[in-house]
């Protein structure tokens, strides 16, 4: 009895650390955001936090700056989760054909992941330097004219996406070949011999063995996409005409640059329904695969 | 070695750096030192010439010490902001005047009206003294010391205006002063023969917004009206903007806003003739000269006055204010202000990092006539515009930034831009107006209020 009771203090006692951490940097962030996207709360006046109902609320969904930011995220969303889907299970059924290898190539890849975004950001922001880049002196040496990789409207958001693609597919490529390396080789022996090619072995048997997998990243993948932020405040500030200023880089110009934390908290909120949302429906997705 | 020793160890080495971290300085010479922290957003060359000021004043004020901190001005608001809410924020720091009645409205200044005896007063044009009070018509409340003023001017490649011919008698060159010849030489620069196989251009894109808001005075447009109504679609603004638009899709003088190459890249790899930028940049093309050992291929430019545009003569330009934080205790507070007083009086050195003093008597030194492009610059002082004063300056910035890039890159008009600019901007005050409501308080000026935020130590 008395060791049982001990054992159990010292759960608590091992909890502490952590436990200490969520509820400080986790949940009461998470309450007191709920309670400020409630209230009026400026920075630059010297008047505590005030209620004000559902008017932040109402503020956002009739803000166009609100609505154009919801459209950048989802346009952002729409470009990076088929394209890194499609580009990490080529990389994996690649790497898990090779005979020789394939460890350099999985390190090579998973290699640009561990750099900091400040650190990839920089790089990519000479990579795309309209005068002194790399990708328009090699676009020059093709005589090739210069793109404005950017500062254009219709390009900023792609090349965005190409340095998000360089920095995470490595990591994603990893996560799927393992999913491979999973699937029983009998079966694809046995479809092979039944006199599958390797186009219906792909469709038939490794896809359908992959969906769990790539379920899960396709969910993780758009739950992190909907954060887009630092990309975009590195590479373009949100710019040109704000073509690329996402919900979260709203959410930190309205309560960082303009001091309205309660606005600012209501808009994080509404993006955590919108997550939220999008989340259920792909985890009920899942069961249903799973099922 | 065990447990029990090396904890006591540890507790002996906290011990010694506890006692060398106290101030010895105050034991030796039975005298407080008032420590003072100083933020600013001077990260260029002008930040050594500031830290060089500051060791100065350190030395001649043994009883204070001052530290510098100096942040990006793209995240520096933020910081500050921040930290000055919280009381952690430094005793001293530099605001671009713009950016005053903000921090006036978070209760972060503290009120400066006695630091300017009848020297200073004498001595900086009533303007700007007048930018720095948030007070009442019977009385004052200075919030800030100016130490400059930054106005945009046009630096302009001298090899260049030989080479089309714009040479006085004596083969001095002569820059454009007025609209025909600022196009005159740009047509002609436009003729020379390309460098390395890139085309030369007459004039080049700055920051848009900034080229913007040193077109506008010339154009007699404004920001906001005598009442503080908006007026940002005003015809003067129209006219400057479509100028600005006009300058590449009309004249044909400047390379493409998207796509082309940016006028100050293209003015230092002498591509661009011509370039509007603020005095600011001056560090940037010396440091671009000390790095080039061949003295044939340094960047020979002058600086001048914008050229007379539009109907009248006008630029743009801001000031940086020395500021002192609200509710220090009354020793930090004389320190303080010491402290700023001090770099007011140094300003001649600070003239050479590339800046324009707010000191009249600075200007008007034999020293500082020396200083070419500095010296031009100041020139303008009569006819600057200084950007309006209220608490939603950032807004009003990213409207017209907004409106500036929609012209520019088309295809909206520069009207329509404007318009909606307008609009946006007079739907974010009435916001504005309605939260203030909410508090209770009328903003702007709360003249009566002489203490802020953080409570005196």
């Amino acid at each position: 009895m008395i060791a049982g009771q001990r054992r159990r203090w010292l759960e608590y006692v091992y909890l502490l650390p952590y436990g200490t951490a969520f509820l400080m940097f986790v949940a009461l962030p998470f309450v007191v955001s709920l309670a400020l996207a409630f209230c009026q709360y400026d920075l630059t006046t010297e008047r505590p936090p005030k209620f004000v109902g559902l008017r932040n609320f109402s503020e956002a969904l009739s803000d166009p700056f609100f609505w154009k930011a919801v459209g950048v995220t989802f346009r952002y969303v729409a470009w990076i989760i088929p394209t890194q889907i499609v580009l990490c299970v080529l990389l994996a059924l690649g790497m898990n054909a090779m005979v020789n290898g394939q460890r350099t190539v999985r390190a090579l890849l998973f290699l640009p992941g561990m750099f900091s975004i400040a650190v990839t950001g920089i790089l990519w922001q000479w990579f795309y330097n309209q005068e002194f880049g790399l990708f328009n002196y090699l676009l020059k040496i093709i005589r090739i004219p210069a793109i404005p990789w950017l500062s254009s409207e219709q390009i900023a958001m792609p090349s965005i996406v190409l340095m998000t693609l360089w920095w995470t597919v490595g990591g994603s490529a990893a996560v799927v070949l393992t999913g491979l390396q999973q699937i029983p080789s009998q079966i694809n022996e046995a479809a092979a011999i039944d006199g599958a090619n390797p186009w219906q072995r792909f469709w038939q048997i490794t896809l359908p063995m992959l969906k769990p997998v790539l379920l899960f990243m396709v969910v993780m993948n758009t739950i992190g996409a909907f954060q887009m932020f630092a990309q975009a405040t590195l590479l373009t500030a949100g710019g040109p005409k704000q073509a690329t200023r996402g919900v979260v880089q709203l959410i930190y110009d309205t309560a960082f640059g303009d001091y309205r934390l309660g606005y600012g908290a209501a808009i994080s909120w509404l993006l955590f329904l919108l997550i939220a949302g999008f989340s259920l429906i792909q985890f009920r997705l899942i069961r249903k695969v799973a099922d | 070695m065990s447990a029990k020793t090396s904890l006591l160890l540890l507790f002996l080495f906290v011990v010694t750096l506890g006692v060398l971290r106290c101030d010895r300085t105050a034991a030796l010479t039975g005298k407080e030192v008032v420590q003072l922290s100083f933020w600013n957003g001077f990260t260029g060359p002008d930040g050594r010439v500031m830290l060089e000021m500051i060791r100065q004043f350190n030395r001649e004020n043994p009883d204070v010490q001052v530290t510098m901190q100096r942040i990006a001005w793209a995240t520096y608001y933020n910081k500050l902001m921040v930290s000055a809410l919280d009381g952690r924020g430094p005793e001293v720091y530099v605001l671009q005047a713009a950016q005053l009645p903000r921090m006036d409205r978070a209760g972060l200044l503290a009120d400066l009206t006695d630091v300017y005896d009848e020297t200073l007063r004498a001595d900086i044009s009533p303007r700007m003294v007048a930018r720095m009070n948030f007070g009442t018509p019977d009385r004052e409340r200075l919030l800030g010391l100016p130490l400059d003023a930054y106005p945009h001017g046009m630096y302009v490649n001298v090899d260049m205006l030989r080479a089309v011919g714009s040479v006085n008698p004596d083969g001095t060159v002569h820059p454009p002063e007025n609209r025909e010849e600022f196009f005159k030489v740009a047509e002609a620069a436009m003729k020379l023969p390309d460098v390395d196989g890139a085309k030369i251009w007459g004039w080049g894109f700055g920051d848009w917004s900034y080229n913007f808001f040193t077109l506008v005075p010339q154009f007699g447009g404004q920001y906001v009206d005598a009442d503080g109504v908006p007026t940002l679609d005003h015809p003067g603004n129209v006219a400057a903007l479509q100028f600005l638009v006009d300058l590449h899709q009309k004249y044909k003088i400047a390379p493409p806003p998207q796509g082309g190459i940016g006028g100050w890249v293209g003015f230092r790899q002498k591509r661009v003739a011509m370039a509007f930028d603020g005095v600011y940049m001056l560090g940037d093309l010396k440091r671009l000269n000390d790095e080039q050992p061949d003295p044939q291929r340094k960047l020979n430019y002058i600086g001048v006055p914008i050229p007379q545009i539009g109907p009248k003569k006008g630029t743009y330009a801001d000031s940086h204010a020395l500021c002192v934080r609200s509710g220090l205790s009354d020793a930090e507070t004389a320190a303080a202000k010491r402290f700023i007083r001090f770099l007011s009086d140094q300003s001649l050195a600070w003239a050479g990092a590339g800046q324009v003093p707010a000191r009249k008597s600075v200007r008007e030194s034999e020293t500082f006539k020396s200083m070419q492009v500095q010296y031009a610059f100041s020139q303008q002082m009569d006819d600057i515009l200084f950007p309006p004063r209220t608490p939603s300056y950032n807004q009003l910035a990213i409207n017209i930034a907004l409106a500036v890039e929609s012209a520019i890159r088309g295809p909206t008009s520069a009207a329509d831009a404007l318009k909606k600019a307008n609009e946006d901007y007079k739907r974010y005050l009435e916001r504005d107006r309605m939260e203030q409501a909410l508090y209770g308080h009328s903003d702007h000026v709360d003249a009566t209020r002489s203490h802020g935020r953080g409570g005196a130590k």
